[in-house]
């Protein structure tokens, strides 16, 4: 089992170092999924979680000039690892300026993800920094617990809004109640609602699209015949929500949700080459 | 000599600061030279220390004044005060460059407050009456030249290094050989790895100002203790050296210009295994790390020893060295004072500090001294205008405060 890999160019850095902030943010430990072409950040729907379950896949091709792995075997070319994304984002905080930031599997005293960052200086010799993160094998027998999630038959999809401004909604509605209800319709418009004793608020958002699925087999017919002003709604933790808006540092180019009824709510955020799918189930 | 620097009141605001990280109090020592602050961490493992020559204050006047029936005149006594209460002067070192034209800070015999006075633009005036406690001296002993290794470097350089640490870092490794320079993150042999990210940076000896390495030496200290230097000389622009021998000897980060100058001294932790030369250098006695425990066992303290007897001894001096076999076995022996913290096999070496018990009480008068502001544009007549100051703070009332 080895994995190497090197980043030289600080757009991609950056932007590396982007996506790990809002894994980090969305998850205290997760799974990192290494394949010969991508990279998975996975975290499944276990109780821990609240529940919630995060699948992020990157293409390397994209972030690193050199990228090697070697996995657990011929016929399963793949590593998992289980890490806390937040060591990760540490490590590649203070490596704004690098020249290079390599990344191996090493096993020193434990197996551990060894970050190192050479930087500018002074003097003729670079600056080397290392990072080594814990990680733990996971092995091969329990893989099947990271397998990528269905899209759920869902009762409406639609286009989020503006982020910016649901962020900042959301963030308002935390102080005031720790649940809140997402409900959307065919018709491009979405409600977020908090209710408690002594408040209720409500903001409408209208004139998203609702985006057009393309169904494969008979799954979307549900949402085919519905009636176009009726509207799903979940109830769930805001907290949850906020920490997936918070993540966000750079636009998407796609953002949209989609709602099964007192389910589940199923968030699908694209940028060019990483894509986020955010479950957040529904409560009672 | 008058100087006249506003730059300077920040300055002065960021050395409290940084005190301020190393224990609840501090001594404030007026001095004929200049005004000394000092501090001094619960478990003596940390030991701060600045000095503010004459010269660094617009004004600044401290005589010590005989007692009337004829004794020899003594050296005033410094006084503590607590550094929570004297921290919301200087609150915000940038506020304090806009706002404030001046500070001035008096204390009158028989007072058992000091007054801190702030005048601010538009005729402001922030008077803080704080209580303070005449008591003994300290002062550490350590003999920065008899280090084999002394490095110096722009603070710059270092804050850089820090910055890649985790601020809830407790404490970090400096091992330093003729090819380089290492800081990384400290690990014990119980450490566990499976749960800790281990950060660690290698420096050229090309990035020093001054590189100077006699001994292979490792020595780990706390970081958080030393941050408050490394703002301070960050402020001043002054660049930092450091004094280290053999793991277990204090390590010193010090700051020196003309008219201030600074160190940090700091324990350094000593491993129970290694050469005998170990028992040179520390007394093997167990203890909780004296950062996590702030109630660390009372062998901490020094026993006033004699100034003279201590006069040329090139050790630092140690109260009641243990005859303690080290290793991870010998909880026993220090148990009454330690009560074992599992799996910990680090012998702490406290900083013994020297106090000077002085047996005689002296009167001091101490006078007002001054920062001026660049704006600041009267001429500050001598002895009649601070004595008019010391004056009205003896009688205005706390309500000011």
């Amino acid at each position: 089992m080895r994995f190497r890999a090197k980043i030289v160019d600080l757009a991609c850095l950056n932007h590396f170092s982007r996506v790990i902030n809002t894994i980090a943010k969305l998850a205290k430990t997760c799974t990192l999924r290494l394949t010969v072409w991508k990279l998975y950040f996975i975290l499944s729907d276990k109780v821990a979680n609240g529940g919630a379950s995060m699948w992020c896949e990157l293409c390397q091709g994209n972030f690193f000039d050199e990228f090697q792995m070697e996995g657990v075997a011929a016929e399963h070319n793949e590593i998992y690892l289980e890490l806390v994304p937040e060591n990760l984002s540490r490590a590649l905080k203070t490596a704004q300026n690098a020249k290079a930031v390599k990344i191996k599997l090493t096993n020193k005293h434990c197996p551990c993800l060894r970050v190192a960052v050479e930087l500018p200086s002074l003097s003729s010799s670079s600056r080397i920094v290392t990072h080594d993160i814990p990680v733990r094998v996971i092995p091969r027998r329990i893989w099947n617990d990271f397998r990528e999630p269905r899209v759920p038959d869902f009762d409406v999809s639609i286009y989020l809004p503006v982020l910016k401004t649901m962020k900042s909604v959301v963030e308002r509605m935390k102080n005031l109640s720790n649940f809140i209800v997402i409900e959307a319709n065919l018709s491009g418009e979405m409600n977020l609602k908090i209710e408690t004793d002594l408040v209720s608020v409500t903001t409408h958002f209208k004139d998203l699209r609702n985006p057009p699925w393309v169904s494969e087999d008979a799954c979307q017919s549900s949402a085919q015949d519905r009636d176009l002003e009726s509207m799903a709604e979940a109830r769930i933790d805001i907290k949850k929500l906020q920490q997936l808006l918070a993540g966000q540092q750079v636009n998407p180019t796609k953002a949209l949700c989609n709602i099964v009824s007192k389910r589940i709510v199923h968030f699908i955020l694209l940028h060019e080459d990483v894509s986020l799918q955010y479950f957040i189930p529904a409560l009672a | 000599c008058l100087l006249h620097c506003f730059l300077f009141l920040a300055v002065f605001g960021r050395a409290i600061h940084a005190i301020a990280r190393i224990g609840d109090e501090f001594w404030f020592d007026p001095l004929e030279k200049g005004l000394a602050l000092r501090s001094v961490n619960s478990s003596r493992s940390a030991y701060a220390y600045v000095f503010f020559s004459s010269m660094f204050f617009q004004h600044y006047c401290c005589t010590a004044v005989s007692e009337p029936c004829g004794k020899e005149k003594q050296l005033p006594l410094p006084c503590k005060l607590v550094i929570k209460a004297v921290l919301p002067v200087f609150r915000c070192a940038n506020v304090l460059e806009r706002n404030v034209e001046k500070c001035s800070i008096s204390s009158s015999p028989g007072e058992q407050h000091m007054s801190f006075q702030l005048l601010c633009r538009h005729g402001v005036v922030k008077t803080y009456n704080l209580t303070c406690q005449e008591c003994d001296p300290l002062q550490a002993v350590f003999a920065k030249h008899m280090c084999p290794n002394i490095l110096r470097v722009h603070s710059r350089l270092l804050a850089e290094v820090m910055v890649h640490f985790p601020t809830s870092q407790e404490e970090i490794t400096l091992s330093v050989t003729p090819m380089k320079v290492c800081f990384k993150s400290y690990t014990e042999e119980d450490t566990d790895f499976s749960r800790t990210m281990i950060t660690e940076i290698h420096l050229s000896p090309e990035e020093f100002d001054y590189f100077q390495v006699g001994v292979d030496s490792e020595v780990t200290f706390c970081l958080k203790e030393l941050r408050g230097l490394l703002a301070f000389s960050e402020a001043t622009g002054v660049p930092v050296s450091i004094h280290l021998d053999r793991c277990g000897k204090p390590v010193a980060f010090s700051v020196e210009d003309v008219v201030l100058e600074s160190s940090f001294i700091l324990a350094t932790l000593c491993e129970p295994e290694g050469a005998a030369s170990q028992q040179l250098c520390c007394p093997q006695q167990r203890h909780r790390n004296p950062r996590r425990d702030g109630n660390a066992p009372s062998t901490g303290l020094a026993k006033p020893a004699s100034p003279l007897a201590e006069q040329g001894e090139k050790r630092i001096p140690r109260a009641g060295d243990r005859d303690v076999t080290g290793g991870a076995g010998s909880a026993g022996g220090e148990a009454a004072e330690a009560p074992s913290q599992k799996g910990s096999n680090i012998n702490t070496h406290i900083l013994h500090l020297w106090l000077l018990t002085s047996g005689n009480i002296c009167v001091f008068q101490f006078h007002s001294l001054f920062f001026g502001a660049v704006s600041y544009k009267e001429k500050d007549p001598m002895a009649p205008t601070f004595q008019s100051l010391a004056t009205a703070s003896d009688t205005e009332e706390s309500s000011q405060g």
